[in-house]
């Protein structure tokens, strides 16, 4: 606007209308510009476990969703040997070589990765965590879900449907793995809280149907009644079924992840309910708060998922195809802590 | 075959009743593992626990039976597990875009047996040593599921297909049916036709077998494509049983197959072993397995003991065969 | 003892063109198009991330030399890893945690190499009973949980760096020396590979090939000890199943790299280019951000395709 001012002096008034009509137009123009160069190309690499877990692919759905929204790139580390730790820090420190602009990251065990997130620290490459808290490290924020009270939730569902008795079975995931720390402790409060019910045994499944189905051939022997099982994710829950229909016997069963064969099967009535552990939304808000700070808007550092139990009553927006789902917006995102 | 042939591969008596041996200790370790486990656990001897292990031990067996014949030829087949998840995702595909089983089951054959028929090419045509082209073959056929699946799972069939997996007959859970055919199957090929004896001979003195005019690449192929083809049976029961495809099914089911065939006799170096020694190992490792699992012993001890079994067992049989051979 | 070599049937150098020019062809394909591959930072990664690796495959040389086979060394690794967590973080020495590893990796190995050699239990069986064992003790002494809050001179070792030269690296080219000097400068590397080509030549000498045998599969325990501390201190923490399934990366680096698994063929330099070769593959792929999927696949065609050369090479 000096500018113009000194425009002034030489042909008038109108003159400095002008001036000022073009300068703004330049100022709007080169803003313009440069917001499209900032809402393109930032380049997000998102780190998770597997291959094999659906969960992790809802959550690469979710980044992917995200960064598309936003106009930003994605690009997916996974170990080639499922949940390898060796592999994940090679992984990070080939990352800090070739320099994203942010980081998501589920580490393969919360707190082997620890100095391969130091690392990204001192690259000074920004890093947001989700899903499994790491155990060191900084990060912008962390995105993920209450396992603690996605395991009381979902049994207390379960004793509830039962009258608050019955016998009771717990298929256990990986031992040492933080979800299913938190999660078979929600359980067993849950248990705690109702006290006509009884603890028959509590089993490892490791996370995979084909044991938890064994694991629940073995428990069928050796105890004629159960009424409930509390399975730590999905895919065990399911495996369980199978052993329960197999040899012609009923029990409420719960698992926990909401993956698409839970929500079918909630949907036939063979599953009780599913905690919705929510991978798609946890990609998709984790990857926006990364990308938001590169913008330099605001985001949040914490946001714990507010557990939701996905039953009969209430499986319809869960059964969409996962590809249709959106991402929620940021003003809806930011809600959906507890925090 | 020539008389030359002919008598290279007359067995010596004293090897056929060498073989009798072996399965009959093998039998009686078997029993034993039976008795004590029945004092150990009230739920050991129930009708539905033994009907359990059968079927355990049936699955166990589909994959270990077609290995059975590739360790007969001194030779390996690392890619069974992978295989059994490939023709998993196959056919479990086409079952649910076709709704026809037929189809399915005759997908997953096929998947398996092309695979093991490159196995064996490799083998054979490319001269690769049977452990590295098999490992190599283990990550291209995981690289391919993986891609394929992309982190999803197929899940619901039809239950009439399911029957195969989870299904009774007369009491008897239907792969125990399908175990007892291809056990039937597999010793009279193995021990009662021209190409079983040469297979036999091919992994007792490859050379000698060269010699006496058998056609050594065609067996080869023959023994691997049979190793493909029974994961892919495998992978059909698999399906049937969980309900589902997923990518990993095939991770933990090479190395029990390899412990199952070398439990039952088998010998690492070639030409010595039977498919019902290894269907004897097979149950042996699911009766062990079983028994942890009703005691509610820490799983942390299943790989200790597993391993244990499997070195007892050859010591066993090299203490015991040395008197024959 | 470079005629030694030469006199040995399918000589070995013959096949250098084999595992070399695979690797010259990824350095040459990644550094055209993998951005930063070539860069100094990088370099020094792959070969850092190859050192625990190298350091299984230097013996997994000998043993395959002798027409044997160690299926345990991931799983002792991992136990050995969790040795030097515990036992570090319960005395506050890195040093001791070492010994303590180096003990048990020895342990272990001894036990194989006794199997192997005084029961006669093939190879392929007796490391498949010591995988299982130490896979589950090692499962046993952590609980199943990681081990952590180990004294920071265990994870220094990861980090530091000697006139420029990570130490891990270091550590690693000291051991390649050791061994190269081991197989081709002393009596016991003849030994060696008379254990794998000519056994009865050991007896008529009078020498005990059993002990022999057992002092191989030995070394190989205790190289996953000294490996181990390289692996806890990179995690600067001991986990229970992070080491498992590296043998066959292992005794697929060196039959890449040109030993043959009969008659005793070995070549250790080849071993060294084959555990750089698969480190190149996994580095140059990650730098390319390629699937996943396509990551495992060419693993597995690089080792198939590797010995396919080689197979074409001992043919002509």
């Amino acid at each position: 606007m000096i500018f113009c001012k000194l425009q002034q002096t030489k042909k008038g008034m109108e003159n400095m209308k002008e001036c000022q009509r073009l300068i703004c137009a330049v100022l709007v123009l080169s803003g313009g510009f440069a917001a499209r160069a900032r809402a393109d190309g930032e380049t997000i690499a998102v780190f998770t476990k597997n291959q094999t877990n659906p969960f992790f692919q809802t959550v690469r759905v979710g980044a992917d969703a995200a960064a598309k929204g936003l106009g930003a790139k994605t690009l997916h580390y996974i170990p080639t040997k499922p949940d390898s730790i060796p592999e994940q820090l090679s992984q990070i420190e080939d990352v800090v070589v070739k320099k994203p602009n942010a980081i998501v990251f589920t580490p393969v065990d919360y707190k082997a990765m620890v100095p391969g997130i130091e690392k990204v620290n001192e690259a000074g490459i920004p890093v947001v965590n989700i899903t499994d808290r790491s155990a060191g490290g900084k990060f912008l924020a962390f995105v993920g879900a209450d396992d603690y009270s996605l395991g009381l939730d979902t049994a207390r569902y379960l004793l509830k449907t039962l009258g608050s008795k019955g016998n009771i079975v717990i298929i256990e995931g990986v031992k040492g793995s933080l979800t299913n720390v938190d999660r078979v402790r929600g359980f067993n409060d849950a248990l705690k809280e109702n006290p006509g019910a009884k603890l028959l045994a509590s089993q490892p499944g490791n996370y995979q149907r084909l044991q938890a189905l064994q694991v629940m051939e073995n428990l069928m022997q050796s105890n004629p009644q159960i009424d409930g099982v509390l399975a730590a994710n999905d895919a065990m829950a399911v495996g369980a079924i199978e052993a329960l229909d197999g040899a012609n016997r009923k029990a409420q069963v719960i698992g926990i992840n909401g993956t698409r064969e839970a929500v079918d099967a909630i949907k036939s009535g063979k599953l009780l309910a599913s905690g919705d552990y929510n991978g798609f939304v946890q990609g998709c808000v984790g990857t926006m708060i990364a990308i938001r700070s590169l913008r330099g808007q605001p985001a949040v550092t914490e946001i714990v998922l507010k557990p939701t139990i996905i039953t009969r009553d209430n499986y319809q927006p869960y059964d969409v195809p996962l590809e249709s789902r959106t991402c929620p917006s940021w003003d809806e995102a930011a809600k959906l802590g507890t925090k | 075959m020539t008389d030359l042939a002919k008598q290279a591969l007359a067995p010596p008596r004293s090897l056929v009743s060498g073989d009798a041996l072996q399965i009959l200790y093998r039998l009686l370790a078997a029993l034993l593992i039976c008795v004590v486990l029945s004092f150990l656990s009230d739920s050991f001897l129930s009708l539905g626990n033994i009907l359990n292990v059968l079927r355990q031990a049936s699955l166990m067996f589909f994959i270990a039976s077609g290995l059975t014949l590739v360790v007969l030829t001194a030779g390996l087949d690392l890619s069974v597990g992978a295989n059994v998840a490939l023709s998993a995702c196959l056919a479990g595909t086409v079952i649910q875009q076709t709704g026809s089983p037929t189809l399915g089951v005759l997908t997953g054959l096929a998947t398996g047996g092309i695979i093991g028929l490159l196995n064996g090419m490799m083998v054979t045509a490319l001269r690769i040593p049977s452990f590295i082209a098999t490992y190599g073959m283990l990550w291209v056929l995981n690289g391919l599921t993986y891609w394929y699946m992309a982190g999803e799972t197929i899940h619901g069939f039809p239950p009439g297909f399911r029957q195969i997996g989870s299904g009774y007959l007369f009491g008897l859970p239907i792969p125990v049916y399908l175990l007892l055919i291809f056990l039937a199957v597999g010793t009279i090929f193995a021990q009662r036709t021209t190409w079983g004896q040469e297979i036999y001979a091919t992994g007792a003195n490859p050379v000698a077998a060269r010699l006496s005019g058998i056609p050594i690449a065609r067996r080869l192929l023959l023994v691997y494509g049979v190793s493909g083809t029974m994961a892919g049976m495998a992978s059909i029961v698999f399906l049937a049983r969980l309900n589902s495809a997923e990518a990993d099914i095939g991770e933990s089911l090479t190395l029990p197959a390899i412990a199952a065939v070398l439990i039952g006799g088998t010998s690492l170096f070639g030409g010595v072993g039977t498919v019902f020694g290894t269907f004897v190992g097979a149950l042996i490792l699911t009766l062990v397995l079983n028994g942890m699992n009703l005691l509610s012993v820490n799983a942390s001890w299943q790989p200790i003991v597993t391993g244990v079994i499997v070195v007892l067992a050859v010591w066993v049989d090299m203490k015991t065969r040395r008197r024959t051979s | 003892m470079r005629e030694a070599i030469t006199s040995l049937p399918g000589n070995p150098l013959q096949r250098i063109p084999g595992v070399a020019v695979t690797l010259v062809l990824l350095v040459a394909v990644f550094g055209s198009v993998a951005p930063g591959f070539l860069s100094p930072a990088n370099i020094t990664n792959v070969l850092v991330q190859s050192t625990v690796l190298m350091m299984l495959a230097l013996p997994m040389t000998l043993i395959i030399m002798t027409e044997g086979l160690d299926l345990s060394m991931g799983a002792v690794l991992t136990f050995t890893s969790l040795v030097v967590a515990i036992v570090s973080l319960a005395t506050g020495s890195m040093l001791l945690g070492l010994g303590a590893a180096i003990l048990a990796g020895a342990v272990f190995g001894t036990v194989n190499g006794w199997l192997v050699a005084t029961l006669g239990i093939p190879p392929f069986v007796a490391t498949l009973g010591t995988l299982g064992t130490a896979q589950g003790l090692s499962l046993i002494i952590s609980d199943g949980q990681s081990v952590v809050g180990i004294p920071h001179s265990v994870r220094d070792i990861y980090s530091a760096t000697v006139a420029g030269v990570p130490v891990p690296v270091v550590i690693a080219l000291v051991s390649y020396a050791a061994f190269h000097i081991l197989l081709y400068h002393t009596r016991f590397g003849t030994y060696i590979f008379a254990l794998g080509g000519n056994r009865e030549a050991l007896k008529y000498a009078g020498l005990a090939s059993n002990r022999l045998l057992i002092a191989v599969y030995a070394t190989g325990g205790m190289m996953a000890g000294v490996a181990g501390l390289l692996m806890t201190a990179r995690m600067n923490s001991g986990h229970p199943t992070a080491g498992l399934g590296l043998e066959f990366d292992a005794i697929a680096a060196v039959a890449v790299g040109g030993t043959s698994f009969e008659r005793g063929n070995g070549w250790l330099f080849g071993t060294a280019l084959g555990v750089i070769a698969v480190g190149v593959l996994r580095n140059g792929l990650n730098l390319m951000a390629l699937p996943s999927s396509i990551q495992v696949a060419s693993v597995g065609l690089l080792v198939i395709v590797a010995l396919f050369f080689d197979g074409l090479r001992s043919r002509s």
